[in-house]
């Protein structure tokens, strides 16, 4: 059965955002999806309602809480919900821990270099900042962006990349990283050949010497190393041969080689499958066609006249109805058939219970949380980042989401409340049927099944403390809280 | 001592209190077990009552600086190429002479892996790896996690192991990874569900709402409800309902029986600023719970040293004492409980790093490298009869044109021997293939 126009409204606003709440869908369904798709797309039209950064006049792991928070709430009260699932994606798949790096300021640095908001090259953040590919323009520009960006520079080590012979750099880590994790991957998505070879990663190494990281000024109080410092003494002249091309003098031509590289008798660039697959797999489904993968190359490889390298056409080409990639976005088989990753599942809750009192303080519960959930956000496992998908459900995950729905609704002891009483007052819900299926449908946008509609009225109805009274606070505190706790302890909010 | 039956256990946690009116079809896994069915059963499927505890080295394990050559000429060799890195001599402490007459010692941060060398403990495997070696940290962890250097498979070779051995085990402990996040690709299996526990501790499920405890049992139940209506349809959903539903029981077994069947005791110490020793202690307590697991698996990582291999925060002269101290604990404590022959544990690690040291300090990803396996049933030293070190230092003159060391051994061969002789089961069915079993348990 094909998804009808609120099924797909919905969908896109799950995936290219974190949630659907009722008004949207019924505004998207209103404005049509193509409409949508465009708005989301073009966030930029959407002033930004970012909240000011945490303080950066010290820096310690309290800080790391802080700016958890502040990226949480970002995503939480964003007008630009894309904007911020990118900036999500690109940490996710340029992985950066804050334990790596040489300043943990650097950390909020990065987040504002994938916002588009970071210029490495003078350390300064503006938002916009003009110049700045980041989130969804140039990615040959993103590379060459990211590898100036401070915290990258320390977290792989490229700082200390210097001259060393003419087979390799002094350092070769990020090099490696920058062919297999970040632009190529060791093979070619589609057709499953090697994309280089070790001797292409030496070579690189080379090309990229010399690209450093300026030191803190101790004339200025709290200053940190926070802009890029090409080091000529320590630059390695060449000549380089990368991927089957020799270039020589500065690192740049690195790039446009990366972008433009092409595997024998392959008509789309490694490149462009590489980062199609991702993004496909990160909003879409797991293990796209190869057909979908190459549509999305040639997006990238700017086939059909279109400007090349740009992020944001390949994310119309996903969203935007009527054409074979989208047509598989909005299929059955992608319908509510991705594994939520912790933030989603957090943020998604907050978006449609919106509570307030949302991280003050320094409560560190929405860190911990996530933690437990398997995604501390600026602390990835490795450089790989997160295995997303399946790899998030194993059992300590699943306590960790059920205890999570647990603390939101029926643990006092956080910060954040939600007021469950207002709710049930604003849509003059009287009856347990009434509480179910509105709660059920906030929660799920998507219609109980009768068990689990029968379930949960009987769940309301046994009275454990008196009848079942929604102008009572015990009914209110103990039922409709648990309720909303069980909603959240199920494999259907798992998934979107 | 008394075993709790899954019948008891069953009837204790709420699963047949039907009063949400749920049928006996929506319990499909525990409830349509033979009522006699024991939870060790699934041990005495599996042909023996050994446990295997695999410890993984994350990020590439220096081994040139962890069983290092003492004298002679690859020992002039390893100090030219490794200027600074190199450890010196007077502190390495020696464990004898290799098949080729090399003499070696380990790491002065292994002391009390060589006290168990010295007692016949430890299992050298020197020179370990794989044709064609991949430099990518990821692509070679997959390779070892299934045992399979030609194509990336979905299931691990530990999780082939589980579904051949205990085929139809309802047993949600099975295997456990004490890994903390991920579960390990080596535990993935087509069949058997593997929990992972961080700490048994917080291993639970939280419900209570202080003001309202009497609301407590019919919110689980209705939760267990919940979670136990079957799509079979949807692949995923099942997926992460059947986990909650395992990490429901599994939290619930766990948090019973560790606390009644473990006790510390002053003469085993697991460091607390040491990461691996605090999930060596969890594993240890799960096998004292009896709860029939077969297989632990534990994770150090940070072994990707590319600079200040010595003066990082942490560096790898720390994570060797990490190893040494965890092992050396989980040893005494098996001992201890009188577990110690039923214990094997071998460490693996993606890849060494190259002779040479780069020009920050640090090493780069290289290929071989040395493993140890250990436990009381180990063909350890044993003056006159057995070194306890198998194959030989890898040649430092005759290397892969990135400076690697080649392999003599597949790493194959370890898992082949730990499969037939410890685990007892066919290496070749789980493997695909015919390696070499070599002579490491006694």
């Amino acid at each position: 059965m094909p998804l009808n126009e609120s099924d797909k409204v919905a969908h896109l606003l799950r995936r290219a955002g974190f949630a659907a709440r009722p008004e949207e869908i019924e505004r998207g369904v209103a404005r049509g999806l193509h409409a949508l798709a465009d708005e989301m797309v073009h966030f930029e039209r959407v002033p930004d309602n970012l909240a000011p950064p945490p303080s950066d006049q010290y820096a310690s792991f309290d800080f790391m809480t802080l700016l958890t928070q502040w990226w949480l709430q970002a995503m939480i009260t964003t007008t630009r919900p894309l904007q911020e699932k990118m900036v999500l994606f690109w940490h996710g798949l340029f992985a950066t821990s804050a334990q790596g790096v040489g300043d943990v300021r650097q950390m909020y640095l990065q987040n504002e270099l994938f916002r588009g908001n970071f210029e490495p090259d003078n350390g300064q953040v503006s938002r916009p900042s003009p110049g700045n590919p980041f989130p969804v323009g140039n990615f040959r520009q993103m590379l060459l962006y990211l590898s100036k960006d401070p915290a990258m520079g320390y977290w792989l080590d490229n700082r200390l990349n210097r001259r060393l012979n003419d087979e390799v750099g002094s350092n070769e880590n990020y090099a490696r990283e920058l062919l297999e994790l970040f632009s190529l991957g060791v093979e070619d998505v589609v057709a499953k050949i090697p994309n280089y070879t070790e001797q292409d990663v030496r070579q690189a190494s080379r090309a990229l010497t010399g690209w450093s990281v300026r030191p803190a000024d101790p004339t200025r109080p709290g200053d940190y190393p926070r802009m890029f410092q090409f080091d000529a003494a320590q630059h390695d002249l060449g000549p380089y041969t990368v991927l089957g091309v020799t270039f020589r003098g500065s690192g740049e031509q690195l790039f446009d080689i990366i972008v433009r590289h092409r595997n024998p008798g392959q008509t789309q660039s490694a490149c462009g499958r590489f980062l199609g697959y991702r993004l496909f797999t990160f909003f879409g489904y797991d293990d796209p066609e190869p057909e979908i993968i190459n549509a999305l190359a040639d997006v990238f490889d700017g086939r059909n006249g279109e400007q090349r390298y740009s992020v944001r056409n390949m994310l119309k080409a996903i969203f935007t109805p009527g054409n074979l990639v989208s047509e598989a976005f909005y299929s059955e088989r992608a319908f509510r058939a991705h594994v939520k990753s912790p933030t989603e599942v957090l943020v998604s809750a907050f978006r449609l219970l919106r509570p307030s009192g949302l991280g003050e303080g320094s409560d560190a519960s929405l860190q911990l949380a996530l933690r437990r959930m398997g995604q501390a956000l600026f602390f990835p496992p490795d450089v790989s980042g997160w295995k997303e998908g399946l790899n998030w459900i194993n059992t300590t995950f699943m306590l960790a989401r059920y205890n999570f729905a647990h603390d939101l609704m029926l643990n006092r002891a956080s910060e954040t409340s939600i007021d469950v009483a207002g709710l049930v007052r604003q849509q003059n819900l009287q009856t347990p049927e009434q509480v179910v299926d509105y709660f059920g449908r906030l929660l799920l946008q998507t219609p109980l099944s009768p068990f689990m509609r029968t379930t949960l009225i009987q769940y309301l109805r046994s009275n454990t403390y008196g009848p079942f009274d929604p102008t009572h606070q015990r009914t209110i505190d103990n039922k409709i809280r648990g309720l909303i706790y069980l909603i959240m302890a199920t494999p259907e909010f798992q998934l979107s | 001592m008394s075993r709790t039956t899954r019948r008891e256990f069953i009837k204790r946690s709420g699963f047949t209190m039907l009063t949400v009116g749920v049928g006996l079809s929506a319990f499909p896994r525990y409830l349509q077990m033979a009522a006699s069915s024991s939870l060790t059963r699934a041990a005495a499927l599996s042909q023996n009552d050994r446990i295997l505890v695999v410890i993984q080295l994350a990020g590439g394990n220096d081994g040139l600086n962890t069983v290092i050559p003492i004298s002679g000429t690859l020992n002039g060799i390893y100090r030219d190429r490794r200027p600074t890195l190199a450890v010196p001599e007077a502190s390495i402490l020696p464990i004898g002479r290799d098949a080729a007459g090399h003499q070696l010692g380990f790491h002065p941060h292994l002391s009390r892996l060589r006290t168990l060398f010295n007692q016949g403990r430890v299992a050298v495997i020197q020179s370990v790896g794989y044709d064609n070696p991949s430099r990518s940290h990821f692509r070679s962890m997959d390779i070892w996690h299934t045992a399979n250097p030609n194509q990336i498979e979905t299931f691990g070779w530990l999780g082939d192991t589980l579904d051949l051995t205990s085929p139809g085990s309802h047993n949600p402990l099975l295997a456990v990874a004490v890994t903390g996040d991920r579960l390990p690709l080596s535990l993935a299996a087509r069949r058997t569900a593997v929990p992972v526990v961080a700490s048994i501790e917080d291993y639970r499920l939280r419900v209570t709402n202080r003001l309202y405890p009497a609301d407590e049992p019919i919110r689980i139940q209705t939760l267990l409800a919940l979670n136990r209506e079957a799509a079979p349809e949807r692949t995923l959903y099942e997926k992460i309902r059947l986990t909650a539903l395992d990490a429901y029981t599994s939290s619930q077994l766990l948090q019973e029986r560790a606390d009644q069947n473990y006790q510390n005791d002053p003469t085993v110490v697991y460091p607390s600023n040491n990461p691996l020793a605090g999930a060596m202690k969890q594993a240890a307590q799960i096998i004292a719970s009896d709860l029939g697991t077969k297989i632990l698996y534990v994770m150090l990582d940070g072994f990707d040293t590319h600079q200040g291999q010595l003066d990082r925060a942490v560096n790898h002269p720390l994570l060797l004492r990490y190893l040494d101290e965890a092992v050396w604990a989980f040893y005494q404590d098996m001992r201890r409980l009188g577990r110690d022959h039923q214990v094997l544990m071998m460490t693996w690690s993606e890849f060494g790093r190259k002779l040479p040291e780069n020009g920050n300090h640090g090493t780069d990803h290289g290929a071989s490298a040395p493993q140890f396996v250990i436990g009381t049933r180990v063909n350890g030293f044993n003056q006159g009869r057995s070194t306890g070190i198998f194959g030989e230092h890898p040649s430092l003159t005759d290397l892969y044109s990135e400076d690697d060391t080649k392999h003599a051994i597949d790493f194959r061969s370890l898992y082949a021997t730990i499969l037939e002789r410890w685990l007892e089961v066919s290496a070749r069915e789980i493997l695909g293939g015919r390696f070499e079993i070599m002579n490491f348990i006694a």
